[in-house]
């Protein structure tokens, strides 16, 4: 017989269902709630906390830049004595510092406010669960709430991994509890040689703070071009108190003077008091805190959710953004994310058809890649040829009394297109953005190297490293081979 | 009593734009389970679809003509008692698309660069996801048509394209994953051109696109018109892809002739063009689909391999005797023995004889591929137009084995409903006009194969034998093959073997 049977699919949503809820606000759930809404769908964004940002602005990216930032100043002003301009030590009154970063932030949330009544998205504060394929309840003070929905974008984001065996104590604080600065640490132990935990070494370093940090692999900040790690890894060997590799805190047992910690590596390491520990091993998706089945969502154990290049879930009319979906868990891959599924929702052929993400580390010095990086390339048995500019030549970095930095950027051997980057060296963040453009658009080296860079600028050194690959660099001298 | 479900199109085998042929039930019907819904024609098989459950029939949401692909909605289905419907099938995609950093943590450090295959990653674990959830079933091969009747078929695919450009007739806004913006303005009825039409190009070589040289506005561009970028030839800079570029080869592709038309204006001059009415008064009747299939593939033959026909008669005087003597038997036994059978048979040993005759040549035109099996196809005429239904593994059968496969398929290919499967793997074909008349025809050969046997109407005839004319019952063969392969000296010893193996009773029977 040639019959098939014919499919079914559940029922429509019910009248008066939102046009779009979306599910955390987040940096991916509010630029997706903007989106949808700039595109006139009726919107409703639901966020747990009470203000909007998320991790990012609250937790994440923003106050531990202005933290950073004030360890800059210090440092910078520190440097400056060899060149007889001498401060003293400084004043550092961390409940101050702390008032400060917190004014960062609140303007910066209540500018996303504003932003939501411009626009006319709704914000309901609550925890929200799944309870069908087209419906939410909201847990929030008064009560509970019932929200139907025609589509859903989740975005609810990541936590900070928690390291099992650890005593329940509240000197052990994750990457949230190191912004608060408490004014009683004196001495630090980091576990977890990532960007997180090195970005908040950085800061505490800088606050006077002896800081150990133990990283579990062979090197800091795994997966990363051993390169590009070195030059910052020799500035806080220098400065950290210690740097243990291959080891594990075997043991964290919590005394009234502070966490002791024994160590399990092939250096041997004392036991040392610490007044904080400080957990940064990564992050975990909170998938599973939305009661995906409802919905009838596939979440992975790992809290993980599955998506397509228009963010769409197994269920179609569902989608997924922002750390959720994956790695790399970065706020700028989150709001592209975001506004890719905010389009296909309100019907447009979008697509997430971005060809490199970069990622940077805001430790002193900053550590920046996009693209094929080398590590990768020689682990693909990708051909590429390299051009390398060392920040030593570079005027600039000079005159701001650093020398430690480089830029190196990966080309194709047949076409000289960019593959990849990586600076190391002061603001190598902002640097790497040159070069996130030269891929998306295609360049090739002698694309960038033609391209007139002010001087002096740091910004030189893309060129440089563009012109090194070609033959035409003058402002160095590369021996033929 | 529950609210209404959709009834969607389910997985017909990948083909898309199928058209409606009939529609079987009507708005307020109370149908059971199982009632066939609408009727569709595939390129080459009629089906039903039948109901996934019973139920009233709230609204019918497509009509006869329409065209329809898998997920494309055919009505709403007022549930009887619930019970068996609705829990859509949960996709299983099961693969975590990117592991989250471990062990000793580093949130960032080696995610970036490994991005682009990420996303890839998670696109290709959801997208196996769809088929997985529609098949729980036993045996939903790639055939079009197989007979499931767990009504647990997904709710739609996951796959973006599907749900982005389903329900081209939905045009109330009760569908529920269907566009959704769109839909807010209840009162407007007409699809609006940007849901309704379906992308240009229908699949999207995604890793072409990944890699292809155009800048992120212009490959936003191809997302919006649907545009294959890795196949797009570009005219910038260096061969930069433009969206002018873009819009060129969209262009091209909606001004491009219909399909069989594109085939015979490929560099031959045209057939001239001309105005009928002027001279009379006329009739335009569409082709029917499977002509039109069947016509495009039937030039592409004829044009591309060098045809030479080869005639012959064979003495089937014995044969046919035999035959009368068995076909009563056979008929008590529900056989219907007809000449056909034996010819089928006499084909079998001397394609084993001439094993160049069950080739076809490779895509090069430079090997020969010779094919170990010998599946025999039938050209059958329907009244929808020619079909050749396909007897698998021939040579594996006696002549009742063939007989009944032969009664089974003709009967199907009558009523409409050959499973793709079944006219498909042929490597030598029977054309068979002798029930009709004639003497002799040039039959085109049913490409790849290389050779087709043509039969017309076996006559007596006087045949010279040792000094007289005998009246023998002559069977005229014409073989057409493929000069490429297959050469004259070979192609009139094929007939002859053929010629005498027709005449040995004791071989065939």
């Amino acid at each position: 017989m040639s019959v098939v049977p014919a499919g079914v699919q559940p029922a429509a949503p019910p009248p008066g269902a939102l046009d779009l809820v979306v599910l955390g606000a987040g940096v991916g759930g509010y630029t997706a709630a903007f989106r949808a809404a700039d595109l006139g769908l009726k919107v409703l964004l639901i966020e747990r906390r009470p203000k909007l940002g998320g991790v990012c602005l609250n937790d994440g990216c923003i106050p531990s830049k202005a933290l950073l930032h004030a360890a800059k100043v210090i440092e910078d002003a520190a440097d400056m004595a060899a060149s007889g301009i001498v401060f003293g030590p400084p004043q550092i009154d961390r409940e101050q510092l702390r008032a400060w970063k917190n004014r960062v932030v609140n303007r910066l949330t209540g500018g996303l406010t504003v932003l939501a009544k411009q626009r006319k998205v709704d914000v309901l504060q609550g925890a929200a669960k799944f309870s069908g394929a087209f419906s939410l309840e909201v847990a929030h003070a008064g009560g509970s709430r019932h929200v139907d929905f025609k589509q859903c974008i989740v975005a609810v984001g990541s936590e900070s991994a928690r390291l099992p065996g650890l005593p329940d104590d509240p000197r052990v604080i994750d990457s949230t509890g190191a912004l608060e600065l408490p004014v009683d640490c004196k001495r630090l132990l980091v576990i977890g040689g990532g960007i997180i935990g090195l970005e908040m070494a950085c800061v505490y370093d800088a606050l006077g703070v002896k800081v150990t940090v133990v990283e579990l692999s062979e090197g800091l900040m795994p997966g990363t071009d051993r390169d590009l790690v070195r030059p910052l890894q020799k500035r806080i060997a220098k400065r950290y108190e210690r740097i243990l590799l291959k080891t594990k805190v075997s043991h964290l047992e919590a005394l009234p003077a502070g966490l002791r910690a024994s160590f399990d590596g092939p250096e041997p390491a004392e036991p040392a008091v610490f007044d904080r520990v400080l957990v940064a091993v990564g992050r975990t998706a909170n998938g599973n805190t939305i009661n995906a089945a409802a919905a009838g969502l596939e979440v992975s154990p790992r809290g993980l959710i599955a998506v397509d290049r228009q963010m769409r879930s197994n269920v179609p009319h569902i989608f997924a953004i922002g750390d959720l979906t994956g790695d790399p868990m970065l706020a700028h891959k989150a709001s592209h994310q975001g506004k890719v599924a905010a389009e296909v929702a309100a019907g447009r052929k979008s697509s997430f058809d971005a060809r490199c993400i970069p990622s940077v580390a805001y430790t002193d010095p900053e550590v920046a890649w996009v693209g094929v990086s080398e590590t990768q390339a020689k682990a693909q048995n990708l051909a590429y040829g390299k051009g390398v500019f060392p920040w030593a030549a570079s005027g600039r970095s000079l005159a701001l009394n650093r020398d430690e930095g480089f830029t190196k950027i990966l080309f194709d051997p047949e076409t000289h297109r960019i593959l990849g980057a990586g600076i190391v060296g002061s603001n190598a963040g902002d640097l790497i953005a040159e070069v996130g453009l030269a891929i998306e658009m295609g360049a090739d080296a002698a694309d960038v190297g033609l391209t007139i860079h002010p001087h002096p600028t740091l910004s030189e050194t893309v060129g440089f490293a563009a012109e090194a690959f070609e033959g035409t660099l003058t402002d160095l001298y590369i021996p033929k081979t | 009593m529950s609210s209404p479900i959709e009834v969607v199109v389910p997985d017909i085998g990948g083909f898309k734009d199928v058209s409606v042929i009939d529609v079987l039930v009507k708005q307020g019907q109370s149908i059971d389970k199982e009632t066939p819904l609408i009727t569709i024609e595939t390129e080459k098989a009629a089906m039903d679809v039948p109901a996934p459950a019973a139920g009233r029939i709230a609204a019918v949401k497509l009509k006869q003509g329409d065209k329809v692909s898998e997920g494309s909605v055919i009505l709403l289905l007022e549930p009887e008692g619930a019970a068996d419907v609705g829990t859509a099938g949960v996709a299983a995609p099961g693969a975590a698309g990117g592991s989250s950093s471990s062990g000793a943590g580093n949130a960032g450090a080696q995610a970036a660069p490994a991005a682009p295959e990420q996303v890839a990653a998670a696109t290709a674990a959801a997208a196996p996801a769809a088929p997985a959830a529609s098949a729980p079933a036993p045996g939903v091969a790639p055939s079009a048509a197989t007979a499931v009747s767990a009504p647990a078929a997904a709710a739609m695919p996951a796959s973006a394209a599907t749900s982005a450009t389903s329900a081209p007739s939905a045009a109330t806004a009760v569908s529920a994953p269907a566009p959704p913006a769109m839909s807010a303005s209840a009162p407007a009825p007409a699809p609006t051109a940007a849901p309704g039409l379906p992308p240009p190009a229908a699949t999207i070589d995604e890793r072409a696109f990944s890699r292809a040289y155009a800048s992120p506005s212009v490959r936003k561009f191809a997302r919006e018109l649907g545009a294959d970028l890795g196949h797009i030839k570009g005219t910038g800079t260096k061969g930069r892809i433009t969206s002018e570029d873009v819009k060129a080869h969209v262009k091209g592709i909606l001004t491009r002739p219909p399909a069989p038309v594109a085939a015979a204006a490929s560099g031959l001059p045209r057939v001239q063009v001309v105005d009928f009415a002027q001279y009379g008064p006329i009739e335009i009747k569409p082709l029917s689909r499977i002509q039109r299939i069947s016509g495009t593939r039937l030039q592409a033959s004829w044009i591309n391999l060098p045809h030479v026909t080869q005639h012959e008669d064979a003495d089937i005087t014995e044969l046919e005797a035999a035959r009368l003597e068995l076909k009563n038997k056979a008929a008590q036994e529900g056989v219907r023995l007809t000449p056909l059978v034996f010819i089928i048979k006499a084909c079998l040993a001397a394609l084993r004889e001439f094993p160049r005759f069950n080739s076809s040549l490779d895509a090069g035109g430079e090997n020969l591929v010779l094919k170990k099996y010998y599946n025999i196809g039938f050209a059958a005429d329907t009244p929808n137009g020619l079909v050749v239904p396909v007897i698998a593994n021939a040579d594996r059968l006696n002549v009742y084995g063939i007989a009944h496969e032969l009664a089974a398929m003709s009967e199907k290919a009558r009523a409409g409903k050959l499973k793709n499967t079944e006219m498909q793997g042929g490597t030598f074909t029977i054309s068979s006009l002798g029930g009709i008349g004639g003497t002799a025809f040039t039959p085109i050969i049913n490409a790849p194969e290389v050779a087709i046997l043509g039969l017309s109407k076996s006559r007596i005839k006087p045949v010279y034998d040792r000094g007289a004319f005998l009246p023998r019952l002559m069977l005229p063969l014409s073989l057409s093959y493929d000069h490429r392969v297959i050469d004259g000296a070979e192609a009139a010893r094929f007939v002859v073997f053929l010629a005498k193996a027709l005449g040995d009773v004791k071989g065939l029977v």
